[in-house]
Protein backbone atom coordinates (compact mmCIF):
# COMPACT_ATOMS: atom_id res chain seq x y z
CA UNK A 1 0.00 0.00 0.00
CA UNK A 2 1.85 3.06 -1.20
CA UNK A 3 -1.08 5.44 -1.50
CA UNK A 4 -3.20 6.58 1.41
CA UNK A 5 -6.08 4.08 1.73
CA UNK A 6 -8.59 6.62 3.04
CA UNK A 7 -8.10 9.31 0.41
CA UNK A 8 -7.94 6.66 -2.32
CA UNK A 9 -11.35 5.35 -1.24
CA UNK A 10 -12.78 8.80 -0.52
CA UNK A 11 -13.29 8.18 3.21
CA UNK A 12 -13.54 11.51 4.99
CA UNK A 13 -14.51 10.37 8.45
CA UNK A 14 -12.90 7.28 9.95
CA UNK A 15 -15.59 5.54 11.98
CA UNK A 16 -14.74 3.45 15.04
CA UNK A 17 -17.60 1.04 14.22
CA UNK A 18 -16.16 -0.02 10.88
CA UNK A 19 -14.01 -2.81 12.25
CA UNK A 20 -13.32 -4.44 8.90
CA UNK A 21 -11.42 -1.38 7.73
CA UNK A 22 -9.69 -0.78 11.05
CA UNK A 23 -8.47 -4.39 11.17
CA UNK A 24 -6.38 -3.83 8.05
CA UNK A 25 -4.22 -1.47 10.04
CA UNK A 26 -3.51 -3.83 12.94
CA UNK A 27 -0.61 -6.26 12.97
CA UNK A 28 -1.17 -9.89 14.07
CA UNK A 29 -0.66 -9.03 17.72
CA UNK A 30 -3.21 -6.20 17.58
CA UNK A 31 -0.85 -3.23 17.47
CA UNK A 32 -1.49 -0.27 15.18
CA UNK A 33 0.75 -0.45 12.11
CA UNK A 34 3.14 2.36 11.30
CA UNK A 35 2.18 4.82 8.59
CA UNK A 36 5.52 4.04 6.97
CA UNK A 37 4.22 0.54 6.33
CA UNK A 38 0.69 1.43 5.26
CA UNK A 39 1.23 4.76 3.47
CA UNK A 40 -1.53 6.53 5.42
CA UNK A 41 -1.10 10.31 5.63
CA UNK A 42 -0.21 11.82 9.00
CA UNK A 43 -3.64 13.43 9.35
CA UNK A 44 -5.46 10.19 8.62
CA UNK A 45 -3.06 8.20 10.79
CA UNK A 46 -4.04 10.33 13.80
CA UNK A 47 -7.75 9.91 13.06
CA UNK A 48 -7.22 6.18 12.48
CA UNK A 49 -5.40 5.79 15.80
CA UNK A 50 -8.28 7.51 17.60
CA UNK A 51 -10.86 5.33 15.84
CA UNK A 52 -8.97 2.15 16.76
CA UNK A 53 -8.67 3.26 20.37
CA UNK A 54 -12.40 3.99 20.58
CA UNK A 55 -13.17 0.58 19.07
CA UNK A 56 -10.86 -1.06 21.62
CA UNK A 57 -12.62 0.71 24.48
CA UNK A 58 -15.97 -0.69 23.38
CA UNK A 59 -14.60 -4.21 22.97
CA UNK A 60 -14.92 -4.24 19.18
CA UNK A 61 -11.17 -4.68 18.74
CA UNK A 62 -8.66 -6.30 21.09
CA UNK A 63 -5.93 -4.44 22.94
CA UNK A 64 -3.65 -7.48 22.63
CA UNK A 65 -3.96 -10.69 20.66
CA UNK A 66 -2.39 -13.45 22.67
CA UNK B 1 -33.89 49.77 5.25
CA UNK B 2 -35.64 49.36 8.59
CA UNK B 3 -36.39 45.72 7.91
CA UNK B 4 -32.83 44.80 7.13
CA UNK B 5 -31.36 44.99 10.65
CA UNK B 6 -34.22 42.91 12.11
CA UNK B 7 -33.66 40.11 9.65
CA UNK B 8 -29.97 40.15 10.32
CA UNK B 9 -30.56 39.81 14.05
CA UNK B 10 -32.83 36.81 13.47
CA UNK B 11 -30.21 35.16 11.30
CA UNK B 12 -27.59 35.66 13.95
CA UNK B 13 -29.82 34.01 16.53
CA UNK B 14 -30.41 31.02 14.30
CA UNK B 15 -26.71 30.70 13.65
CA UNK B 16 -25.88 30.87 17.35
CA UNK B 17 -28.44 28.13 18.09
CA UNK B 18 -27.01 25.97 15.35
CA UNK B 19 -23.50 26.54 16.59
CA UNK B 20 -24.54 25.53 20.08
CA UNK B 21 -26.16 22.24 19.03
CA UNK B 22 -23.64 19.74 17.78
CA UNK B 23 -23.80 16.29 16.31
CA UNK B 24 -22.95 13.59 18.83
CA UNK B 25 -22.79 9.86 18.72
CA UNK B 26 -23.47 7.58 21.64
CA UNK B 27 -22.07 4.06 21.39
CA UNK B 28 -22.92 1.75 24.28
CA UNK B 29 -22.66 -1.79 25.56
CA UNK B 30 -25.66 -3.22 27.40
CA UNK B 31 -25.34 -5.90 30.05
CA UNK B 32 -25.89 -9.37 28.46
CA UNK B 33 -28.06 -10.47 31.39
CA UNK B 34 -31.01 -8.58 29.84
CA UNK B 35 -33.27 -11.09 28.04
CA UNK B 36 -33.50 -10.48 24.29
CA UNK B 37 -37.18 -9.54 24.44
CA UNK B 38 -36.41 -6.64 26.78
CA UNK B 39 -33.65 -5.15 24.64
CA UNK B 40 -36.03 -3.02 22.49
CA UNK B 41 -37.52 -1.56 25.68
CA UNK B 42 -34.09 -0.58 27.05
CA UNK B 43 -33.21 0.84 23.64
CA UNK B 44 -36.45 2.86 23.68
CA UNK B 45 -35.64 4.19 27.15
CA UNK B 46 -32.23 5.40 25.99
CA UNK B 47 -33.82 7.14 23.02
CA UNK B 48 -36.34 8.80 25.32
CA UNK B 49 -33.54 9.96 27.61
CA UNK B 50 -31.77 11.58 24.66
CA UNK B 51 -34.92 13.28 23.39
CA UNK B 52 -35.88 14.43 26.91
CA UNK B 53 -32.66 16.48 26.97
CA UNK B 54 -33.51 18.12 23.65
CA UNK B 55 -31.67 15.68 21.41
CA UNK B 56 -32.88 15.14 17.85
CA UNK B 57 -32.10 11.67 16.54
CA UNK B 58 -30.34 11.41 13.17
CA UNK B 59 -29.66 7.71 12.84
CA UNK B 60 -29.20 4.69 15.09
CA UNK B 61 -28.89 0.96 15.25
CA UNK B 62 -30.65 -1.57 17.49
CA UNK B 63 -28.40 -3.17 20.12
CA UNK B 64 -27.04 -6.47 18.82
CA UNK B 65 -25.36 -9.20 20.78
CA UNK B 66 -21.64 -9.28 20.03
CA UNK B 67 -18.71 -11.19 21.52
CA UNK B 68 -16.35 -8.80 23.26
CA UNK B 69 -12.70 -8.73 22.23
CA UNK B 70 -11.70 -8.99 25.90
CA UNK B 71 -13.44 -9.59 29.22
CA UNK B 72 -14.89 -6.47 30.82
CA UNK B 73 -15.49 -5.90 34.51
CA UNK B 74 -18.35 -3.97 36.02
CA UNK B 75 -18.92 -3.44 39.71
CA UNK B 76 -22.64 -3.21 40.46
CA UNK B 77 -23.92 -3.21 44.05
CA UNK B 78 -20.50 -4.33 45.33
CA UNK B 79 -20.50 -7.37 43.04
CA UNK B 80 -17.77 -7.74 40.46
CA UNK B 81 -19.20 -9.07 37.24
CA UNK B 82 -17.23 -10.25 34.23
CA UNK B 83 -18.70 -10.04 30.75
CA UNK B 84 -17.59 -11.72 27.53
CA UNK B 85 -20.61 -10.76 25.46
CA UNK B 86 -22.74 -7.62 25.33
CA UNK B 87 -25.40 -5.87 23.30
CA UNK B 88 -23.72 -3.18 21.21
CA UNK B 89 -25.82 -0.30 19.88
CA UNK B 90 -25.29 3.28 18.83
CA UNK B 91 -27.28 6.38 18.02
CA UNK B 92 -26.43 9.67 16.39
CA UNK B 93 -28.20 12.86 17.42
CA UNK B 94 -27.87 16.62 17.63
CA UNK B 95 -27.90 18.18 21.07
CA UNK B 96 -26.94 21.40 22.80
CA UNK B 97 -23.37 21.24 24.00
CA UNK B 98 -24.39 22.26 27.54
CA UNK B 99 -26.88 19.37 27.82
CA UNK B 100 -24.37 16.69 26.91
CA UNK B 101 -22.81 16.73 30.38
CA UNK B 102 -26.23 16.08 31.91
CA UNK B 103 -26.67 13.15 29.55
CA UNK B 104 -23.27 11.77 30.54
CA UNK B 105 -24.11 12.03 34.25
CA UNK B 106 -27.39 10.17 33.72
CA UNK B 107 -25.73 7.46 31.66
CA UNK B 108 -23.04 7.04 34.32
CA UNK B 109 -25.75 5.98 36.78
CA UNK B 110 -27.43 3.50 34.43
CA UNK B 111 -26.90 -0.05 35.75
CA UNK B 112 -27.76 -1.62 32.38
CA UNK B 113 -24.76 -0.11 30.61
CA UNK B 114 -21.35 -1.74 30.85
CA UNK B 115 -19.66 1.12 29.02
CA UNK B 116 -20.57 3.96 26.74
CA UNK B 117 -18.74 6.34 24.44
CA UNK B 118 -19.89 9.89 23.64
CA UNK B 119 -18.23 11.37 20.57
CA UNK B 120 -18.56 14.45 18.44
CA UNK B 121 -19.16 13.34 14.89
CA UNK B 122 -20.50 14.44 11.50
CA UNK B 123 -24.06 14.36 10.23
CA UNK B 124 -23.29 12.27 7.16
CA UNK B 125 -23.58 8.52 7.29
CA UNK B 126 -20.03 7.38 7.88
CA UNK B 127 -20.55 3.67 7.29
CA UNK B 128 -22.42 3.64 3.95
CA UNK B 129 -19.50 5.16 2.06
CA UNK B 130 -17.23 2.45 3.38
CA UNK B 131 -19.56 -0.38 2.43
CA UNK B 132 -19.28 0.85 -1.12
CA UNK B 133 -15.53 0.52 -0.84
CA UNK B 134 -15.83 -2.99 0.54
CA UNK B 135 -17.99 -3.97 -2.44
CA UNK B 136 -15.23 -2.87 -4.77
CA UNK B 137 -12.64 -4.77 -2.80
CA UNK B 138 -14.72 -7.95 -2.91
CA UNK B 139 -15.37 -7.85 -6.63
CA UNK B 140 -11.84 -8.74 -7.70
CA UNK B 141 -11.45 -12.06 -5.85
CA UNK B 142 -15.00 -13.12 -6.86
CA UNK B 143 -14.18 -12.66 -10.53
CA UNK B 144 -11.08 -14.83 -10.23
CA UNK B 145 -12.94 -17.55 -8.33
CA UNK B 146 -15.67 -17.74 -10.97
CA UNK B 147 -13.11 -18.29 -13.69
CA UNK B 148 -11.32 -21.08 -11.80
CA UNK B 149 -14.19 -22.84 -10.00
CA UNK B 150 -15.50 -24.83 -13.01
CA UNK B 151 -12.22 -26.64 -13.59
CA UNK B 152 -11.07 -26.99 -9.97
CA UNK B 153 -14.12 -28.44 -8.17
CA UNK B 154 -14.22 -32.01 -9.64
CA UNK B 155 -10.47 -32.50 -9.10
CA UNK B 156 -10.69 -31.18 -5.56
CA UNK B 157 -12.96 -33.96 -4.28
CA UNK B 158 -10.56 -36.72 -5.28
CA UNK B 159 -7.60 -34.80 -3.94
CA UNK B 160 -9.36 -34.21 -0.65
CA UNK B 161 -10.20 -37.93 -0.37
CA UNK B 162 -6.57 -38.82 -0.97
CA UNK B 163 -5.39 -36.26 1.56
CA UNK B 164 -7.82 -37.58 4.16
CA UNK B 165 -6.65 -41.17 3.51
CA UNK B 166 -3.06 -40.04 3.89
CA UNK B 167 -3.87 -38.30 7.17
CA UNK B 168 -5.70 -41.34 8.54
CA UNK B 169 -2.78 -43.59 7.57
CA UNK B 170 -0.39 -41.39 9.54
Amino acid sequence: MKQDYFSANNIKYIDYKDIEILKRFLNPSGKIMSHKRTGVTSKNQRALANAIKHARFLGLLPFVVK
Amino acid sequence: MEFMPEEEVKDEKEISEDANSKVYELGYLLVPTIPEEDVPAVYGNLKELVSSLGGVAISDEMPKKIPLAYAMLKVAANVREKFNTAYFGWSKFTMDSDKILELKKKLDLDPKLIRFLLLKTVKENTIAAKRFVRGEMHKRPVMRKNGDSGAVVPINKEEIDKEIDALIAV
